[in-house]
């Protein structure tokens, strides 16, 4: 639309002012058109962040209006707040967890499925599915089933003599329903490390098996190094949606953060504080916090990847 | 420049396009437009909305945008409403906020509605209006007297071969007839929920006719020697735990949410149950038309004062934003006063305050309404007086302090009852305070 062939050739000395006035003719068109997407990112991302951003530093209440009040926030959020810190401690544990979990399965079952049999494809679909329906309401629903007393868990451990546990009461094992279900959803990083596996010429295995490499050794020497720079991306993904989890803990534990508050994802936690006591000022500063720790922690995995990432193109083969 | 120009027309045209849909009703007739909020069940929202259809039948100018949700949601809701200045015109209110709503200024005081006559009271005991008053002025209405109570399974309390007991019993005489239901019959005496903040405020009421917060809502409402009733309280619960009569903590948490087909009371789990009031016509609905259920008192102290006191179970209330409050107030006029509208209802809001609508439900009800009515009779004569609504940092209190940080704590054998409830009042007086 905005494509200079097509325009005429102007006289020297207007030729500035032709281009503005130019940039008003075509582009508003252009802009017109990506309006849609424009005002709803306007009005539902980058207003309400800005909006946020300020709010964390009142202590903005939904029914009461706000204050301006510096600081008070964080330091309430560090120094007052226990509940804060169970959240912080809930949150890091799924995640370091949770995501490493995740990627062993992804990455299994993506060597398990790279292959070319008959029915790879039905497999491919059929292990996706659980991530597609993922953040949904209805996995989170029959995961709690799954661990209820009389749910398939127990039943499995009854046939051992085990006795019946109430997993999402004790606050030992509550978490770890949630890790596991975490893991059993590693469909999209499945799909994004089977890619990958494909991009593997296949001559270096080859040429691995002629020199008498093993299976285990083919993995370690070939496999792992080559796929280093999906692992990254993967890595980070998974990271970041690690910390942002919501929707499990909301429906598995009713958004409760219980028994002890061991569920008390950061994300949950800043919801309840925002949308049930209403405190909308400091659940802002909560978000920004989370923010700024997540660019924090991509920005160290990025720095690291130069040590451990190995990009083919880098040196060549 | 032409074509600039036709580049601001077109900028123009669409502008006028999007803003066109949002004029369009304003040159519309008189009809008047009310919205309204409440939560509940599926039995709660299809009855209401039968109301709704009634109520446009006889007046068609108005038209009702309802919408309604769960407890959590219906909150959730209101509140960015609120903040975005567009509350519906009638909410339906509940005793435990309306402190924190009429505080921040969004709700519409009531009292010149019955003034004018346009809610009519003539049939409406005071009593049953008191507890909408917020600083003397009435800005909840409403909608059926509740109490709590413990739900009896008659048939297996007669199967443990225990008498029901007098209306005046106390916690001692709970304990006995719950080790004696554990006892005779292998199940839980009741079906948990008695660690929630409802029990730490009734027992300053049935101990010291006190009450969990001060008049002022700035502090407690007991004294540190009188830590020692709540102490008391969470050992008997806990005891009681360990002997098997009542759900371990475990259990509870992991079971919350569940609908009511799953309660130990239906499932014949537990011999009673918890709740408020008007719980038992769900429960009942569940458990099957054979069985045989009672409501009673919740124990009280021994030598103190009634456990119970009669609550408006919910309101309506009108916002302050509305455009017809006048209209939204003869809505709530003929929710309260029509025979026609309670028959759709029956009592299941809790039992409708109008004299003249329970005299015409009477010969009407079910089983479970009929024990509905015969317990919020029987307590009328053995009652504490209700409350002052709660402060406004009570929801705080109540999820951030008394259930995370002490009583919960507390079940899970994390620390003592006296460090528990030094803990709460320690915490509490923090924001209260605020």
């Amino acid at each position: 639309m905005t494509d200079s062939a097509l325009r005429l050739p102007r006289r020297g000395s207007r030729k500035r002012k032709e281009g503005r006035s130019r940039w008003g003719e075509n582009n508003l068109a252009g802009y017109l058109f990506i309006s849609p997407w424009l005002i709803a990112f306007f009005a539902f991302a980058f207003i309400p962040m800005v909006l946020s951003f300020a709010l964390a530093f009142t202590d903005y209440h939904i029914l009461r209006g706000w204050n301006f009040i510096g600081l008070d926030n964080f330091q309430r959020m560090f120094y007052n707040d226990v509940r804060y810190w169970r959240s912080v401690s809930a949150t890091v544990k799924y995640v370091v967890f949770a995501v490493p979990l995740r990627l062993v399965f992804a990455l299994g079952v993506a060597m398990l499925l790279n292959t070319n049999r008959r029915g790879v494809a039905f497999y491919r679909a059929a292990f996706y599915a659980p991530s597609v329906v993922g953040a949904s309401v209805a996995v989170a629903v029959m995961w709690r089933e799954v661990f209820n007393r009389e749910g398939l868990v127990n039943a499995i451990l009854g046939q051992f003599g085990q006795p019946s546990i109430w997993w999402l009461g004790h606050p030992d094992y509550a978490i770890w329903t949630l890790i596991l279900l975490a893991a059993w959803q590693f469909g999209s990083p499945m799909l994004i490390f089977l890619a990958g596996l494909k991009q593997i010429p296949e001559q270096l295995y080859e040429s691995a098996s002629i020199d008498g490499a093993n299976g285990i050794q083919k993995f370690v020497r070939i496999t792992l190094p080559l796929l280093t720079p999906v692992i990254f991306f993967n890595l980070i993904m998974q990271l970041i949606a690690g910390f942002m989890t919501f929707t499990q803990a909301f429906i598995i534990t009713n958004g409760s953060g219980r028994p002890l508050d061991t569920t008390l994802f950061y994300a949950l936690y800043v919801y309840k504080r925002g949308f049930e006591t209403y405190e909308m000022g400091y659940a802002s500063a909560m978000a920004w916090v989370m923010l700024a720790v997540i660019a924090l922690l991509t920005a160290i995995v990025f720095r690291t990847s130069s040590h451990w990432v190995y990009y083919e193109t880098d040196e060549g083969i | 420049m032409m074509k600039t120009k036709k580049g601001w027309l077109i900028t123009l045209l669409v502008l006028v396009a999007m803003i066109l849909p949002g004029t369009a009703a304003l040159g519309q007739d008189e009809t008047v437009e009310l919205r309204m909020a409440w939560w509940g069940s599926q039995t709660r929202h299809d009855q209401t909305i039968a109301v709704i259809e009634l109520y446009k039948e006889q007046n068609p100018n108005v038209e009702i945008i309802y919408e309604f949700s769960n407890w959590d949601d219906h909150w959730t809701k209101l509140a960015t409403q609120a903040a975005g200045g567009d509350l519906p015109d009638i909410i339906q209110h509940d005793y435990q906020r309306i402190q924190e709503w009429v505080t921040n200024d969004q709700l519409l005081p009531l009292d010149p509605f019955i003034e004018s006559g346009v809610i009519d009271v003539s049939n409406i005991a005071e009593a049953s209006l008191a507890g909408g008053r917020v600083n003397g002025q009435l800005y909840g209405f409403n909608l059926g007297n509740n109490s709590e109570t413990f739900i009896i399974d008659v048939d297996l309390l007669e199967q443990a071969g225990i008498e029901i007991p007098p209306i005046d019993w106390t916690w001692d005489d709970f304990e006995a007839i719950a080790l004696k239901i554990q006892e005779e019959l292998g199940i839980y005496a009741i079906g948990g929920n008695l660690h929630y903040s409802e029990h730490w405020k009734g027992t300053y009421i049935t101990c010291c006719d006190a009450y969990a917060y001060n008049a002022e809502g700035d502090g407690l409402g007991y004294t540190e020697e009188q830590d020692q009733y709540f102490v008391d309280y969470l050992n008997l619960i806990k005891d009681l735990t360990d002997a098997g009569a009542i759900p371990p903590i475990e259990e509870t948490i992991a079971r919350t949410g569940l609908s009511v087909e799953d309660a130990y009371i239906v499932t014949q789990q537990a011999a009673m149950e918890y709740g408020w009031s008007n719980m038992l016509v769900a429960v009942w609905n569940a458990a099957g038309e054979d069985r045989t259920f009672i409501e009673h008192s919740v124990p009280s102290m021994a030598g103190g004062y009634p456990r119970n006191y009669i609550k408006p179970s919910m309101f309506w209330s009108i916002s302050k934003n509305s455009d017809h409050p006048e209209e939204a107030a003869k809505f709530i006029d003929f929710f309260t006063n029509s025979v026609e509208a309670n028959e759709i209802m029956m009592a299941e809001r809790g039992v409708p305050i109008s004299s003249a609508v329970r005299e015409a439900l009477l010969p009407q009800l079910n089983p479970a309404q009929q024990a509905m009515f015969d317990f919020l009779g029987a307590i009328e004569d053995y009652n504490s007086p209700i409350r002052p609504p709660d402060p406004v940092a009570h929801g705080d209190i109540n999820s951030n302090v008394y259930l995370a940080q002490v009583v919960e704590p507390f079940l899970y054998g994390q620390m003592s009852a006296e460090e528990a409830v030094a803990l709460l009042r320690q915490e509490a007086e923090i924001l209260l305070a605020q």
